[in-house]
């Protein structure tokens, strides 16, 4: 039993034309029961700026909220809002601190930056980053997402287009994967609206 | 002789003082002046900027007078700035812990409660001097609504529905003992706050560079707080000095229908 598939979940992101699409699964289960089916693994960081938590769902809680810390010390002491790639440092900063006890989690972020360029950012537990110029997976269904992006993913996609297209990726892969799914909710950041909506899986 | 207990922080005078508190509030009474009143819709904190050198690089600071400590509570400091730059990191600092413990923003008081024991324990342990910041508090909790407290630097404190710190505070406090009503409103204590700095600040005329004036209010269940823009504060400025004029004017003509003895 690994404790990375000990809750499961899955989290994509990816960047398309002046926009970037963040997804999450919305499951809550303890092994192979499932409890809750409005776990979303993804939180709010900024106006423009997303990210996900997928792992143990302990640790999502936890990181988030110690995140949260820091980036209203940043925001109050430096009076403006963090910025995608400042506040993926201090993701992969925090989750270092914690190297020889580290919290479960595999973040992913994703956000528009003050120019409104895309930024997507993909960390392992232990606070290694990876930021891409098309998409990133993280999640107990990790290996069918890679395999749906790198099929449907093409660059320049527009708002519409790559919701379709990060919606079917995380889908399919969450059907292939025993402890992923249960719904789903995707978020595409554009530079003037962010849309939220929930799309119908399969509940099983 | 006063001089041999000057020494240290830790010892009473003969007299019962703690004389590096007294001394402390001493150099917070030349501070520039801040101002807090409590109205039923808000509450409005004015400071009055005692550096407005034109070199001053002002575009990329906020404020030296006026901090945010987190979303429901701002405060406003007269004293040592330095000091008061230690202080304000620490209540910002103690407020995100209890949110990051409790799950909810931290009440008011128990903020100023705790930054008041810190400020104490500068009194009685360590051989440190205390802090010289006076501090005025406004913020907004579900407990209580509004609140405006008060601390100085023995680590006392106290809940106000108006008061004055730094520079003029007593004359300042008279007045609003005069002039403030319960269940005033946000605008009328704009007003207020224009009418009693005119009074007793030294300068012959008010300024929008030299005043800064924020206020805390809720709009749709979240706290907010703004700064007032410089042609706001104008316009106050303005209304304030209208009033006086037309004040000035109705003595004259009072005095004029007296007959003269």
């Amino acid at each position: 039993m690994s404790i990375m598939s000990y809750n499961g979940g899955g989290v994509v992101a990816m960047k398309g034309k002046e926009c970037v699409a963040i997804a999450s699964d919305l499951r809550f289960g303890i092994q192979l029961q499932t409890i809750g089916l409005d776990f979303d693994k993804i939180f709010q960081a900024g106006p423009k700026l997303y990210v996900g938590f997928p792992g143990l769902a302990t640790d999502t809680q936890t990181v988030h909220q110690r995140l949260k810390f820091r980036t209203n010390l940043y925001e109050l002491r430096e009076n403006r809002k963090v910025s995608p790639k400042v506040y993926a440092s201090m993701v992969g900063n925090l989750l270092y601190e914690h190297r020889f006890g580290p919290y479960f989690v595999e973040p992913v972020v994703a956000g528009l930056d003050a120019n409104n360029q895309p930024y997507i950012c993909a960390f392992d537990l232990i606070g290694c980053a990876n930021a891409p110029d098309d998409f990133v997976v993280a999640g107990t269904c990790e290996e069918q997402m890679y395999g749906m992006c790198e099929s449907l993913w093409k660059p320049d996609l527009g708002p519409e287009e790559l919701f379709e297209v990060i919606s079917q990726a995380l889908v399919n892969a969450c059907d292939r994967d025993a402890i992923s799914g249960w719904g789903a909710r995707v978020y595409v950041i554009e530079k003037d609206k962010v849309t939220v909506r929930n799309v119908r899986t399969r509940m099983d | 002789m006063a001089r041999r207990y000057d020494s240290r922080t830790t010892i009473f005078s003969p007299e019962g003082r703690l004389y590096q508190v007294e001394y402390a509030m001493e150099a917070i009474a030349h501070a520039g002046t801040c101002l807090g009143i409590l109205a039923k819709d808000g509450i409005i904190l004015a400071a009055e900027k005692k550096n407005t050198n034109v070199l001053l690089d002002d575009e990329n600071f906020f404020s030296d007078k006026i901090y945010k400590l987190y979303d429901d509570m701002v405060c406003s400091v007269a004293g040592i700035t330095s000091d008061a730059n230690v202080l304000t990191n620490e209540l910002r600092l103690i407020a995100q812990r209890y949110f990051l413990q409790y799950g909810e923003p931290m009440p008011c008081e128990q903020l100023v409660s705790w930054l008041c024991n810190i400020k104490q324990a500068y009194t009685q342990y360590g051989g440190k001097r205390p802090f010289g910041v006076s501090i005025l508090y406004a913020g907004w909790d579900k407990h209580y609504g509004f609140q405006l407290y008060q601390s100085d630097p023995s680590g006392n404190y106290g809940g106000w529905k108006a008061t004055c710190i730094g520079n003029y505070s007593n004359a300042a406090i008279s007045l609003l003992k005069q002039d403030y009503k319960e269940e005033i409103s946000l605008q009328e204590a704009k007003a207020l706050v224009v009418k009693i700095l005119s009074k007793t600040l030294d300068t012959t005329k008010l300024s929008p560079e030299k005043l800064e004036i924020a206020s805390l209010y809720r709009e749709k269940n979240n706290t907010k707080m703004s700064i007032l823009k410089h042609e706001e504060v104008k316009r106050l400025i303005e209304d304030q000095e209208r009033v006086e004029k037309e004040e000035e004017a109705q003595k004259k003509r009072e005095a004029e229908a007296r007959p003269s003895t």
